[in-house]
């Protein structure tokens, strides 16, 4: 029994710290960067179907299969959403901020189709299944197995943040911040802040894209379902929850935020009747949406959160003012 | 090819036209895009639904169509009322929101996130309320009339275009002959310069809100009728409505219709050419062109 | 010295709470001075003259227009109180007509009483009479400040303030703006004026007030500051003039 729960804790860590890989890719873009992304499900998606294409078996009703490690699949997620990211940024980054949040919620949408549409390479609605999974020969041992995917998860969680964390205090991260508080600053100093502000998106849809993988092969199947537009919304409330611009409250959030959903989920299957679980499903996703906003509001740092792009933002915004 | 692409394009485009006219309206003076516009057209649509029910309810023979259209007099006494509740919603959410933020003087950013919170919420809530199944202003069926050159078109659709047409002249003439036109012209400007000049800036920011969800809830009330009403049916239109707004450049009423319309027909020749499947696809593809060529777009000023 | 008209105690005020600008301003326009407001650069004149107009947040003090306490009005009702404000830049709406930008300006007035009152401004600065339908973004910089001048002046105000309307223009049109300024205030109208043209400025105000570090450093007659050398060294920058001179 014990034993059960240990792993179940596990598969649950396993899968909060999958979201908190995302987060941290958010974390870049937002936190340090303050760029805004609306369609962080597509930038997922992608690297989650360029692994399983990479990393499955061929299979004769659809493109690829080819069968490489898997280890080439997550290699080739990151770098396939980095490419994604550092188009959609090159294109709408020198504009202004909102255009680059269309552009990003036009990928969101344009993904889907494509992930719906082009089934011999996707698969279509059914998507994608028997995707190897790390550790498959442990499978026969439940405990073992949850316990070495929940290594592999943290292993790549914490490689991920101590990445970063180096990153925001080497010079690019530096020439980053600078941009952030001063643009006309930075400018002056010859540091051209649209090259870093790309670099820092593509950067951050990058590590989307190794979620993406890394979840997809947790879990063994993608279908188009699994991407949509709530995924977004699930990953800035981790996000705004645990505090932007801070790598350890993007990880805490995505646990806490992910705890919560998956508490509420059970609550509501197992006292909702059946009938009425869409429903109440629903009214979820209405407190997920009221709670982003009243964080908005009420504790813009999160609750984690020890410094705030907000107030940054809103100095750049007041720079040009005189006197 | 069938020309009756020509007439399913126009009418598509009148829906997407109004809508980003409320798009290009709010993003221009109050200066964020914002995403829960879509739900504004989702509400009004699902408000007319709630009020000519109970309409209905009053008086059978408000139900009874109105030849030649599918509809009884219910409808369109209820969208009247439709307009004003989701004028009054636009107003409850920027009180309780993004008037907070405004007064703080935070970042754009924050406003569009926000406006993502709420779009979310507003969506779910209506989810809740009337579950995701398709509902339906009339179970009536309408025959196409031939209009000539290979067109049809049924009476509906017809009066549709009609009421686009009148609402997009009365905006217009609205913003160039009227002393509120004149002040919202103003805001969108210079607000700061606006406000030293005697005008009242929370007043236009409310006229503008009401403004754009009286259209939403016009274009969602047609959306409605055309196919069918769902809780989606204004997230489905967002991109759309983005990329008329831009197309048609930022600030600009005309500009913002005739954007909705060549998107409209877009979509429909994509839908005849490639298939419907990729129909959502067109104004994305348009989207990035707008933004790759001409980023103020069609009538935008150049910044 | 006839009553008060507009009067400032205490004020504080700046874009951000905890970062004044202005630091307790205890100030005083009689009706009918025409008070130069100078100073250096980052003096806080121009954050002054914007909080009075109701453009940067107050955060203590208090203000008065014709003895109402006017601190926490919003800027269009002041408007409407009497007190008309010309900011340095982008004073016109640009995309808008002339006849537009004056007709914003009327739109506090009755109806009827409004073409009157266009034609009124139509007859005192003709240049702007010629073509009603240009755009304002489309004249020239001295047009511009005219119009800019013209709209505040619509509602016939006791008091207007400018902010450097002579800068960035040639100094033909500086002279034809600060002929317009006497001729105003010869009208009947208190005019506030903040300036770096220093000497142009003296040569018509009635009183002058120096501003250094957000307070109030010096306040005399101009003859008096136009001759003290230090006062002149210090904070006026005469020593500077000629680099100071717009182009």
């Amino acid at each position: 029994m014990t034993l059960d729960i240990l792993a179940y804790a596990a598969f649950f860590l396993s899968m909060a710290l999958t979201y908190a890989i995302i987060c941290l890719g958010l974390n870049v873009q937002w936190g340090m960067t303050g760029l805004f992304n609306v369609g962080i499900a597509a930038f997922v998606a992608v690297g989650a179907y360029t692994s399983a294409l990479l990393t499955t078996p061929p299979s004769p009703d659809r493109f690829g299969g080819f069968d490489l490690p898997i280890f080439v699949g997550w290699l080739g997620a990151a770098i396939t959403s980095g490419l994604l990211s550092w188009a959609v940024g090159a294109l709408t980054i020198r504009l202004r901020s909102d255009y680059l949040a269309i552009a990003t919620f036009g990928i969101a949408v344009t993904v889907q189709l494509c992930m719906l549409n082009l089934q011999p390479i996707t698969g279509g609605a059914f998507g994608i299944g028997f995707i190897p999974r790390p550790f498959a020969g442990l499978q026969e041992n439940a405990l073992l197995f949850s316990l070495a995917n929940f290594g592999v998860m943290a292993l790549v969680v914490l490689a991920l943040y101590l990445g970063l964390e180096h990153l925001a205090k080497s010079p690019w991260g530096r020439v980053l911040r600078a941009i952030r508080e001063d643009e006309m600053a930075a400018q002056a100093l010859g540091k051209r802040p649209i090259r870093f502000r790309l670099q820092a998106f593509s950067l951050g849809g990058a590590i989307m894209g190794l979620a993406g993988a890394a979840q997809a092969h947790f879990i063994g199947f993608i279908a188009p379902d699994n991407y949509m537009p709530i995924l977004t919304f699930q990953v800035w409330a981790m996000l705004i929850v645990g505090g932007s611009g801070n790598n350890r409250g993007a990880i805490a959030g995505a646990v806490l935020v992910w705890g919560l959903w998956a508490l509420s989920a059970a609550a509501v299957s197992s006292f909702v009747p059946a009938e009425q679980q869409a429903r109440a499903a629903s009214l979820q996703i209405v407190a997920i949406g009221v709670g982003l906003c009243l964080m908005l509001l009420w504790r813009p740092r999160g609750l984690f959160g020890e410094v705030s792009p907000l107030t940054r933002l809103k100095s750049l915004r007041r720079a040009p003012s005189k006197e | 090819m069938n020309p009756q692409f020509i007439m399913d394009g126009l009418i598509a485009g009148a829906i997407i036209g109004l809508g980003a006219v409320g798009v290009t309206l709010t993003y221009s003076i109050l200066r964020f895009s914002n995403f829960a516009h879509g739900e504004l057209l989702s509400w009004g649509a699902y408000l007319a639904l709630a009020v000519a029910g109970a309409l209905g309810t009053l008086s059978a023979g408000l139900t009874k169509p109105i030849a030649p259209f599918s509809f009884g007099w219910a409808l369109p006494l209820a969208a009247v009322i439709a307009i004003g509740l989701t004028g009054l919603l636009a107003l409850a959410v920027d009180a309780l929101l993004f008037s907070s933020f405004r007064r703080r003087g935070s970042a754009i950013i924050i406003m569009v996130m926000a406006s993502f919170g709420a779009s979310l919420a507003l969506r779910s809530l209506l989810e809740f309320l009337f579950t995701s199944r398709p509902a339906y202003f009339t179970k009536a069926l309408q025959i196409a009339m031939k209009l000539g050159g290979g067109l049809r078109a049924t009476p509906d659709q017809l009066l549709m275009l009609g009421v686009t047409l009148v609402s997009v002249v009365t905006v217009h003439l609205l913003m160039t002959r009227t002393d509120i036109g004149r002040a919202m012209r103003a805001v969108s400007e210079n607000p700061a310069l606006a406000s030293i000049a005697g005008i009242d800036v929370r007043r236009v920011i409310r006229t503008t809100w009401f403004l754009g969800a009286a259209l939403a809830c016009v274009a969602g009330i047609m959306s409605g009728l055309l196919i069918q009403i769902r809780p989606y049916i204004g997230h489905d239109l967002l991109l759309p409505l983005f990329a008329a707004a831009i197309l048609g450049g930022i600030g600009s009423v005309p500009g913002a219709m005739l954007a909705g319309l060549i998107i409209g027909l877009c979509e429909a020749l994509a839908v005849q050419a490639v298939g419907a499947e990729w129909r959502a696809a067109v104004s994305f593809v348009i989207l990035i062109a707008v933004l790759l060529v001409r980023p103020r777009g069609l009538f935008g000023k150049a910044s | 010295m006839t009553g008060s008209i507009l009067s400032t105690s205490g004020l504080v005020a700046g874009y951000e709470p905890d970062l004044p600008i202005v630091h307790g301003i205890d100030f005083s326009v009689a009706s009918g001075e025409l008070v130069v407001l100078l100073g250096p650069n980052g003096a806080g004149k121009s954050t002054f003259v914007k909080a009075i107009a109701g453009l940067v947040p107050i955060h203590a003090g208090t203000m008065l227009l014709n003895g109402r306490d006017i601190t926490h009005v919003a800027p269009h009702r002041k408007v409407a109180e009497g007190l008309a404000f010309v900011p340095q830049t982008e004073n016109v709406f640009a995309t808008m007509t002339i006849l537009e930008n004056l007709q914003i300006a009327v739109a506090h007035l009755a109806k009827a009483k409004r073409a009157a009152a266009i034609e009124a401004l139509f007859a005192r600065f003709p240049d702007l009479a010629a073509r009603p339908s240009r755009l304002a973004g489309a004249l020239s910089g001295g047009q511009r400040q005219m119009l800019a001048v013209a709209r505040a002046l619509a509602l016939d105000p006791p008091v207007i303030i400018l902010d450097e309307p002579s800068a960035g223009l040639s100094p033909k049109i500086v002279s034809e703006v600060f002929e317009m300024l006497k001729a105003i205030n010869a009208s009947g109208v208190t005019v506030l004026l903040v300036e770096q043209n220093v000497k142009a400025a003296l040569a018509i105000a009635s009183r002058a007030v120096i501003l250094a570090e957000g307070r109030i450093a010096h306040e005399g007659l101009p003859q008096d500051l136009a001759s003290d050398p230090l006062v002149g060294k210090i904070y006026l920058g005469t020593a500077h003039d000629h680099q100071k001179a717009p182009a």
